[in-house]
């Protein structure tokens, strides 16, 4: 990597792939990745692939987005991002979040101390573009020429002007999917400045006013999600047809015998999942259904299109989807008649519904919304389930917190009283909680799985993570000692699974990862067999 | 009366008009959605380690448990001490913290004069050799304010300005304004500086000049040094309400409208209300997914089938 410094000047004008990336100068990981050849490295495009996309960034395609071919296709396309970004200072086309972003573009004292909290810059080697003032400060400079009153002539004075040219468009394109939005910059912010926002809104630029979008988040995302039922093309009638066979499953592994409660009209609970926990992560859903059949909890699930899945990407990336989505969930309680919903082990669908959702729900759709980390916590508490947690004393275990669920919620303690319950060997990684490190899957990245996307993600944006897991595990790293990570999130679980894969972790240093709550089943004695498989997958 | 007062007294009837309009343009912009960041200090028992009401079971059946003190608090150290740059960006501090402190010691400083001059007016003199412990007190500590003040709110600005110069992140990110404003403030605390430690070391001068000021009197010639400290402020005062140094007035909403507002929306609430409002504006974002011309409620239940058909 070269590290000459990359200013807004060159962003804007500099032709060609701006910044190269380069292993060596990532900041070097814990033993035994402090061996360079250990690592994966990021894969160079193919030159066929450069011509068609958009990847003068840094090299990395997550967008897909085919390059113009002429000077009328660039100029459209600025001129359209131009009018996005001046409908962000609109409040009919954003009152959702017109007040956080003018603040943002406002007051920020450009003190740099979000640069010390964010992961993807640091562990980059600082590359300036990653730095999360960076692409702040060119929506800053586009809105103090574009849309404010006086524009050009009191943003030249006051050396904020700046050119919209299709060369910077393309590369802010991009850029505002090399961020996690977790948010860890606005946390330190002694102003309160946003920059995790700021991408997200960029985003919205692309998606709402030009219908651009990375692929997996929208067409196979929440689009998909409202037309078949679930992001992963999950349809009623397969839901259905897995259920049964999980159902199976279970009998197979705990000798337990029951129905999954469906469509239950007047339970006291909807219980909804990260879908691709179905389809990934079985186990997960299983062991909902043990501990809740165990404890005699009065919960549904619910078949309804929508409501079986749990995601919901708009909150990334649209806001538009994302009303449509939390509504649909909302709408499918309502109709059941059921005092709450409770969502699973997913960070994004805790926060889209429970938190920000609550200014998109009103009248008799607003039904209460809880987390499953409580009900796991309330379980326990009241003696409910039977747990022997030397069933799990082969394993040390650690916690990832999900950004969603943690910073941007306050759900912090429940899951840690429910893993002190069921684990005798549990390590704290550092720093946690509320200061966690983001997987380096958030913000969608965990299922952009698009070519060499994926290489980035497990270069940089999960890098911080990896760190972390080796951190706390250094002194047993060796492949004979069991250990766990327990993920409460379907989409960190993705992108830990995929770092795992791309490092070899699981057959290098003996590390799983996981939900906690296939942890608590393993500790429930009255299952005879160990519910936890100890193998990759 | 001079065209100087004159000036002064359109300039911070000017800030004060602008500082206002500033914030009631925020305060009037439309409900946004929630976008927490915790820890929330509020919280009571659980704003330390960043917890919240969504811990609770059935949380919305519970009383809330709002610590008025612990977010005082938090304010508190956060005003005064800058700890958000304490604890995450320590060499920025070294210097911000004399800054702002310097600037808030002023701040009270210029009261004690306002006080000062009220006495005055009043034909109470404020003199060190006062038999009242009162006016003896408001003497001396107009003294010390001021001059920590202007010394320790010098050396910050210098120490930022220079931090801005030399430090290669901070430089990279600045554009002229960063260093017009830091250089204006400069300017005004080192002139500040000089002129308490010569021209006006009892602060008389200036404790004169205000009593002017609030008697609409004519007042007598200011030193040139006092002079030029005056015109800078004016100075200030008219460029501040268009800079980022407003920030105290940012800070407020981004703290309490956004970071700490976890108010629920309940049945009948005024946030439920102001969003039925909102979901009554009609958007018109031009892609495909989107039902332009519709209001915000009638596009987010367009049914998945109409979306396609496009």
């Amino acid at each position: 990597m070269k590290k000459n410094k990359t200013t807004i000047k060159n962003f804007s004008n500099k032709e060609g792939q701006l910044v190269e990336l380069d292993n060596s100068s990532f900041l070097p990981l814990p033993p035994p990745y402090d061996k360079l050849e250990l690592e994966p490295k990021i894969k160079p495009l193919l030159e066929e692939t450069r011509e068609k996309y958009e990847c003068d960034l840094d090299g990395i395609v997550s967008l897909k987005f085919p390059r113009p071919q002429t000077q009328d296709e660039k100029k459209a396309l600025v001129e359209k991002f131009l009018s996005g970004l001046k409908k962000l200072f609109e409040k009919e086309n954003n009152w959702s979040f017109m007040q956080p972003l003018f603040l943002t573009m406002e007051y920020c004292a450009k003190c740099q101390t979000c640069a010390n909290a964010c992961p993807i810059y640091n562990e980059s080697g600082q590359l300036d573009i990653y730095r999360p003032t960076f692409r702040s400060d060119i929506l800053r400079r586009l809105y103090k020429t574009y849309v404010k009153k006086g524009g050009r002539f009191f943003a030249k004075i006051s050396g904020n002007d700046i050119d919209a040219s299709w060369t910077m468009i393309a590369r802010l394109m991009e850029l505002c999917y090399r961020c996690t939005i977790c948010r860890r910059c606005a946390q330190t912010c002694p102003i309160g400045v946003d920059n995790g926002l700021v991408t997200r809104e960029i985003r919205k630029i692309f998606s709402q006013e030009m219908g651009i979008t990375v692929e997996p988040l929208h067409a196979k995302g929440s689009v998909q999600q409202l037309k078949a039922g679930s992001s992963t093309g999950m349809t009623p009638v397969a839901f259905l047809d897995n259920i049964e066979f999980l159902e199976e499953e279970v009998e197979e592994r705990t000798g337990m015998k029951f129905k999954w409660p469906m469509d239950k009209a007047g339970a006291d609970i909807l219980l909804i999942h990260n879908a691709g926990e179905y389809l990934a992560w079985p186990e997960n859903p299983e062991a909902f259904a043990i501990i809740l059949e165990a404890a005699g909890i009065s919960y549904t699930l619910s078949s309804e299109v929508v409501a079986y899945d749990g995601v919901n990407y708009g909150v990334w990336y649209d806001d538009v989807q994302f009303a449509k989505v939390a509504i649909k969930h909302a709408e499918a309680a309502k109709k059941l008649g059921v005092k709450k919903i409770v969502l699973g082990e997913c960070g994004h669908a805790h926060k889209a519904l429970t938190v920000i959702a609550d200014r998109v729900l009103t009248g008799d759709i607003n039904i209460p919304r809880e987390s499953s980390m409580t009900l796991l916590e309330d379980i326990i508490k009241q003696g409910r389930l039977k747990l022997d947690p030397s069933r799990n004393d082969d394993i040390i275990t650690t916690l990832h917190d999900p950004c969603n669920l943690v910073r941007l919620m306050g759900v912090v303690k429940p899951q840690r009283t429910v893993l002190r319950a069921v684990s005798n060997h549990f390590r704290e990684m550092t720093p946690h909680g509320v200061e966690n490190f983001c997987c380096g899957g958030g913000s969608g990245f965990a299922i952009t799985q698009d070519l060499n996307f994926p290489d980035w993600r497990h270069s940089v944006s999960s890098r911080a993570k990896i760190r972390q897991i080796l951190d706390v595990f250094q002194d047993v790293i060796g492949p004979e000692q069991k250990k766990y990570v327990c993920a409460p999130c379907s989409n960190c679980k993705g992108a830990i699974r995929d770092m795992f894969a791309a490092y070899g972790m699981f057959e290098r240093c003996n590390i799983l990862y996981g939900g906690l709550v296939e942890l608590v089943v393993n500790a429930m004695p009255e299952i005879e067999k160990p519910f936890l498989e100890w193998e990759w997958h | 009366m001079g065209g100087l007062q004159l000036l002064l007294y359109f300039a911070v009837l000017f800030f004060v008009i602008a500082i206002v309009v500033k914030t009631i343009k925020i305060a009037r912009m439309p409900i946004h959605l929630r976008w927490d960041l915790y820890p929330v200090p509020h919280e009571k028992g659980k704003g330390a380690y960043g917890g919240s009401y969504f811990e609770e079971i059935d949380w919305w059946t519970k009383p809330k448990n709002f610590s008025l003190f612990s977010e005082l608090k938090e304010m508190g150290m956060e005003i005064l001490f800058i700890q958000s740059l304490f604890h995450h960006n320590r060499s920025l501090w070294l210097f911000s913290f004399p800054f702002h402190f310097g600037m808030y010691c002023l701040i009270v400083h210029g009261v004690l004069l306002l006080i000062g001059a009220i006495l005055t007016t009043a034909g109470v003199e404020v003199l060190w050799s006062s038999q009242n412990v009162v006016i003896v007190s408001i003497f001396y500590l107009t003294l010390a304010l001021g001059k920590a003040g202007w010394l320790l709110s010098a050396f910050g600005a210098l120490g930022v300005l220079l931090s801005r110069i030399f430090n290669g992140r901070l430089r990279g990110s600045s554009v002229l304004s960063d260093y017009a404003n830091l250089i204006i403030l400069l300017a005004l605390f080192t002139v500040g500086t000089i002129s308490s430690f010569t021209v006006d070391t009892g602060y008389s001068i200036q404790r004169s000049f205000v009593a002017d000021i609030i008697t609409f009197g004519s007042g007598s010639a200011l030193p040139g040094l006092l002079t030029a400290q005056l015109l800078i402020l004016i100075l200030l005062l008219l460029y501040f309400p268009f800079t980022h140094m407003t920030h105290f007035v940012g800070k407020y909403f981004t703290y309490h409208k956004i970071r700490w507002e976890d108010e629920p929306n309940v049945a009948g609430s005024k946030i439920e209300k102001a969003v039925s409002a909102a979901l009554g504006y009609r958007i018109n974002w031009s892609a495909s997914h989107i039902k332009s011309g519709a209001t915000w409620a009638e596009a987010a239940t367009e049914e998945a089938s109409e979306n396609e058909k496009k």
